[in-house]
């Protein structure tokens, strides 16, 4: 049970896809204008890589290993269109924001690294709580990058208004050099963070 | 005329790096040196350009007349891993000398999604055969430049004095900002 | 050799399976995403020419409305509007024209003769937000209503241009003066 929470937390915070492992840039990247925005790419990306990581790792004794990378690109390939389905039918006005990276969740590092690395040698059960993890991880990051955006961009938190009246937005937060300055900072205070805790402890 | 907007457009005004956040992962992992981005870069253009092609007849003659859109995105990575595949073996017979400058890049490009997302842009615009093959190479430059153009910075900055918590990602992803406002000076040029 | 042929069997497996259930979510999805797609346009159609309830495509492809339609500024379509009545109210275009960032996509709608435009919407842009963007508010848009083929259509002279957005301005002026005797040669021609 405690290797289990311990496999769970990794994701959150000591190996974070986003700001300790640097994958899945991309969409972090593109799509974080909003913090729902964020939100959204982040559980379509968390679907995708627990459906991919289970089937992965109950295939795993199955799958001769040399067409491992194409078996599990098939895969990952069919739960990606799955989301994008469904996604376009239901929820058609978030389908069209997140465009062309809902499509591009296949080469996400971050799910075919799961497979490869975790999945592909570990139980399922186990495959599950990583995937669940490191989902939960890749999620939060994005909602708080598109948060920060969101606050300056914007003067709203998932539509919420939270500025003072007479702000003025700050368009280029809204603009591609403001993802990569956002995340250049956050990445930057998340280290100062992480090294004040690890000295007090 | 068409052929240029097709190309500036992909390498400057929308490049695929800094405007259309695509590649990202390579454009932070392989841009300390100059040296190897150039080789990312030319390994990566070379991909494309070859990934556009057989994208193009994909779709053409096989998606569209038996009416499989939702296909798509199975057909073109697995498309995309096998010519990297091939790519890799056909340059390791023809020229050794050469495999070893790109070979380490090579399976690196299946994962990168600016491959991926050119294929899918070109058919999303219905791009003609020629039009493609441009667009391809319009990327495949695009991607080459940011990512030179970073190592370039980088390389300076080994001697610059870098908060600590800066140093290595923070400190990239900042500069990439800086780089991505200079290109947003393109828009309007097309 | 038994190896090889177990890699070719697995592969084409999970290939199978893999086709076999996109083709089923795919069916299932398929008809809801249509009628999203025509919900959105009757809507869009409604805000131009008032009181449709109903409409009709004329001419030109659909794949005009999706986010990453062709860029061919030759590209029309032309949709006529009903009341609940039944009863012709008039017709609208989309068409597009090169703004700032990428091709400017608008909607137009226009009376029966002597053709007067009731409405204009922009549909989908890719312009700096904050600045381009404005062409989307109703003070900018409700300029073109009430002109008709007779009228210049021009920036700076009967439609003023927005500070620091002069390019996307004229991309929507462009696209609104370029296709409206194209679309009411179409609409006369199917009459």
């Amino acid at each position: 049970m405690q290797v289990r929470i311990r496999t769970l937390v990794r994701g959150l915070w000591e190996d974070n896809p986003v700001f300790r492992l640097l994958i899945g840039l991309c969409p972090a990247l593109a799509v974080t204008t909003a913090a729902t925005y964020g939100m959204a790419m982040g559980l379509a990306t968390s679907f995708v890589l627990i459906c991919s990581s289970t089937i992965v790792s109950l295939l795993k004794n199955v799958i001769p290993r040399k067409v491992r990378i194409p078996s599990y690109i098939i895969i990952i390939a069919t739960f990606v269109t799955i989301v994008d389905l469904v996604m376009d039918a239901f929820l058609p006005d978030l389908h069209s924001v997140l465009g062309l990276f809902i499509p591009l969740i296949v080469v996400n590092c971050l799910v075919l690294g799961r497979s490869e690395a975790f999945a592909s040698k570990n139980t399922t059960m186990a495959s599950i709580v990583d995937a669940i993890g490191m989902g939960i991880g890749f999620t939060w990051a994005l909602t708080l990058l598109g948060a920060v955006r969101e606050v300056f961009g914007m003067g709203t938190v998932f539509g919420l208004s939270v500025v003072w009246d007479g702000f003025v937005p700050w368009t280029i937060m809204s603009l591609p050099p403001g993802a990569f300055i956002s995340l250049g900072v956050l990445v930057g205070l998340l280290n100062v963070i992480g090294r004040r805790l690890s000295e007090r402890s | 005329m068409e052929i240029a907007l097709i190309f500036l457009s992909a390498v400057f005004v929308n490049n695929f790096v800094l405007v259309r956040f695509l590649g990202i992962c390579p454009f932070m992992g392989v841009s300390r040196q100059i040296e190897t981005s150039l080789g990312m870069g030319l390994a990566t253009t070379f991909v494309m350009v070859v990934a556009s092609t057989v994208s193009w007849l994909i779709q053409n003659f096989i998606l569209a007349p038996y009416n499989l859109p939702y296909l798509q995105n199975v057909a073109f990575i697995l498309v995309i891993a096998s010519m990297v595949q091939l790519v890799e073996m056909f340059i390791n017979k023809a020229s050794p000398s050469l495999y070893k400058a790109m070979g380490i890049f090579l399976p690196l490009i299946t994962t990168n999604c600016a491959i991926l997302g050119m294929a899918l842009l070109l058919v999303m615009r219905s791009y003609s055969f020629g039009h493609s093959i441009i667009f391809g190479l319009g990327a495949g430059v695009g991607f080459t430049l940011a990512l030179v153009l970073l190592a370039g910075i980088r390389e300076e900055l080994e001697f610059a004095d870098i908060p600590d918590a800066l140093k290595g990602a923070g400190i990239a992803f900042i500069i990439a900002g800086l780089l991505s406002m200079a290109f947003g000076g393109f828009a309007g040029l097309v | 050799m038994r190896e090889s042929i177990r890699m070719v069997v697995v592969l084409a497996v999970i290939a199978m399976v893999s086709g076999a259930v996109l083709t089923q979510v795919y069916n299932y999805t398929y008809e809801i995403i249509q009628a999203n797609l025509v919900r959105e346009l009757e809507e869009s159609v409604a805000e131009v020419l008032p009181n449709t309830v109903s409409m009709e495509i004329l001419a030109g492809s659909a794949e005009l409305l999706a986010d990453n339609g062709p860029d061919d500024e030759d590209s029309i379509l032309v949709l006529e509007g009903y009341d609940e009545d039944g009863s012709l109210l008039g017709f609208a275009y989309v068409t597009q024209s090169p703004g700032y960032g990428g091709p400017v996509k608008v909607l137009v709608g226009v009376s029966l003769e002597p053709y007067e435009i009731l409405g204009v919407k922009v549909l989908d842009h890719a312009e700096t937000p904050g600045l381009g963007t404005r062409i989307e508010e109703v003070s900018f848009r409700e300029q073109f209503v009430g002109k008709t083929l007779d009228d210049p259509i021009e920036l700076s002279n009967d439609i003023d241009s927005l500070t620091g957005a002069t390019v996307s301005a004229a991309g929507v002026v462009n696209a609104v003066r370029d296709g409206l005797p194209r679309a009411i040669r179409t609409y006369e021609g199917r009459r």
